[in-house]
């Protein structure tokens, strides 16, 4: 098949979906649907931001969730007894939520990876603590109401188109960073810091850099999860949360989109099909991450991939390194490059 | 304020076995698991369970913990350790041993109930003992022997070296004929049993309760930073100082801030000195 007839059926599929998806509150059979809908929406949004420093960057923060929270207040209280105007607020969490993730970047990305995750698993404990500390700020254990959008996004089906184009946009901002120099730069990160930092990638900065994004996405994933949810508390927010964002990220594929968006999708529907499931779920989300670790760490899109390939007989592909060695050899012997 | 001081000592005391326990842990195989802080917390819950439920004598329980916490330190090694350090990623063990400390404590969670449930009485004593009660005295004995075993282990027995000359260097030591697989699973049989007798005797104050894992793994963590990675007694003295400090902060500010102190700590010890305050100085290789 030609390349050019190929790229366009990917795109008539590309935009089928894209319909089928704009179209999902006209065609779900009941509310309790469209709300796992903008749920798994709401999580992507934070998890297309995670995926840049999990799965690109290979930075181990299971304390997203702290991030959400602070997101989710924020636009509690800003929206709520202050009255702002909810697309201001949802401005202002996103802008709390990277200046705290810059605060817990700075210091612990310099560390080694175990002593990163500790530190980003520390932070969401800090924070939940604070929230249940701070009762005149967040009502402490009993909560708060959180206020609806304005008014094209008040409604179920509003909130959904809203939480869609955000959604979007994450996608289509990471997918064009990872495409580019900054992705190289993410994966030579994660696969060996020092092979990256001897050919001169800024370590701290790229991380930072992504981690701030991260904080950005989850600051307003959790404006809209505060949104969609109308009422917080500290219980919301816990430990397992913040896990469960990781996996979806290891159990989707590290260095990958779509991977990622299809872990979201499923494990956040997965629990909702029984009720013994919902009981479960942390559990399973335990032995999801423990066989994907164990028999697939490239994660589950890389394996589909890689059976699709045998199956359709696709032998793989090697790409040969031959360096022109004689111009190599001149160049090297003149002292600087052709 | 004496009270302070003591019950500190006491929480601290449980927080040095752990960093113990990641130590013995680092050094044959240079893993630091976060399925530490489980093998305490199944030790109590274990222990009330065997002393409250079946009626165990008290000697019984205790090395029924002890058992659980062994078998489960070999499950630690045969199911999310061996397998991965064959791969050369460096954070795979990382995501291994998380995945089974999350099974381990929702799976108790579902056996055991989420209610911290009371731990029974050791030791005969009366209630009125004060600041003398064994609830206090148990941990920091059981955190000191468990220093002093470790001590003897490593400098007296054939097996203590091999330890020590894995950690030094493991390929060298595998190529001088050591048995490295053997001696690692062995490293986390130990490990488990440290860990259940730790729990088990500090049972009274953690109460037989499925949360308590998460947090001590984490904070046994902040001691040993604070300490040093491979010093036993940098353990101790982080424990200790890690303790007085929370229960100093919960005592003078309010409870609800305990975490914020303890990882306040840790950051300025870790910008201060990167190596803890008794670690080894490692150079950058870039």
């Amino acid at each position: 098949m030609p390349p050019a007839a190929d790229t366009t059926r990917r795109r008539i599929a590309f935009g089928g979906v894209l319909l089928l998806v704009a179209a999902l509150p006209f065609w779900v059979r009941n509310p309790y649907q469209l709300h796992i809908a903008s749920l798994i929406g709401v999580y992507w949004v934070l998890i297309g931001g995670l995926n840049l420093v999990a799965g690109y960057a290979g930075a181990i923060s299971v304390g997203h969730v702290g991030l959400l929270s602070v997101g989710a207040y924020a636009f509690a209280i800003l929206a709520g007894p202050h009255g702002w105007h909810p697309a201001l607020a949802v401005l202002a969490a996103g802008a709390l939520g990277g200046l705290c993730g810059l605060l817990i970047g700075l210091p612990s990305l310099r560390l080694p990876g175990f002593y990163f995750a500790m530190s980003t698993l520390a932070c969401s404990l800090i924070i939940g603590e604070l929230a249940l500390a701070k009762q005149n700020l967040t009502g402490g254990g009993v909560g708060l109401a959180v206020p609806g959008f304005a008014a094209p996004f008040r409604s179920a089906r509003g909130l959904y188109w809203l939480v869609l184009l955000l959604a979007g946009a994450v996608t289509w901002f990471t997918w064009n960073v990872t495409r580019r120099m900054w992705g190289r730069a993410l994966i030579a990160v994660r696969d060996s810091v020092i092979a990256a930092q001897a050919t001169g990638v800024p370590i701290l900065r790229v991380k930072l850099t992504v981690f701030v994004f991260s904080g950005v996405t989850a600051g307003v994933a959790g404006a809209l999860f505060g949104s969609l949810q109308s009422y917080i508390t500290p219980d919301t927010f816990v430990f397992e949360m913040g896990l469960f964002f990781f996996v979806c990220i290891i159990i989707g594929g590290r260095g990958s989109i779509i991977g990622p968006l299809i872990g979201t999708a499923v494990l956040t529907a997965l629990p909702e099909l029984s009720a013994p499931l919902a009981r479960l779920s942390n559990f399973l989300y335990g032995v999801l991450l423990l066989v994907v670790v164990l028999i697939a760490p490239e994660g589950i899109g890389r394996l589909l991939e890689t059976s699709i390939a045998r199956i359709r007989g696709q032998r793989p592909t090697s790409l040969p390194v031959d360096p022109d060695l004689r111009r190599l050899a001149a160049a090297i012997r003149s002292g600087h490059s052709p | 304020m004496l009270t302070v001081l003591v019950s500190g000592l006491a929480s601290g005391a449980l927080l040095a076995a752990a960093a113990l326990v990641y130590n013995v842990m680092f050094s044959t195989s240079k893993v630091l698991g976060v399925t530490t802080g489980q093998t305490a917390m199944l030790g109590g819950v274990f222990g009330a369970w065997f002393m409250t439920r079946l009626h165990f004598p008290v000697i019984g329980a205790l090395l029924g913990s002890v058992i659980v916490g062994a078998v489960f330190g070999l499950l630690t090694d045969l199911i999310a350790v061996r397998r991965v350090l064959s791969r050369s990623d460096e954070h795979l063990w990382l995501l291994s041993t998380l995945a089974l400390a999350t099974i381990t404590q929702q799976a108790v969670a579902l056996w055991w109930g989420t209610e911290p449930l009371p731990f029974p009485r050791i030791i005969h004593q009366d209630f009125g003992a004060g600041l003398l009660d064994q609830k206090y005295w148990l941990p920091v004995v059981t955190a000191l022997a468990l220093a002093a075993a470790l001590e003897l282990f490593y400098r007296r027995t054939l097996y203590g070296k091999l330890f020590l000359a894995m950690s030094e260097d493991a390929f060298a030591a595998r190529a001088r004929g050591i048995p490295t697989d053997r001696i690692r699973a062995l490293s986390y049989v130990i490990v488990g049993a440290m860990g259940g007798l730790a729990g088990f005797m500090a049972g009274q104050l953690t109460f037989a309760y499925f949360a308590v894992g998460i947090t001590l793994s984490l904070n046994g963590f902040i001691a040993l930073a604070v300490g040093g990675l491979g010093s036993n007694a940098g353990a101790l003295v982080g424990g200790a100082a890690l303790g007085i400090l929370s229960a100093g902060a919960s005592y003078f500010i309010g409870g609800e801030y305990q975490n914020t102190i303890a990882v306040g700590v840790l950051m300025l010890v870790l910008l201060v000195k990167p190596a803890g305050l008794f670690g080894a100085q490692v150079a950058r290789p870039v």
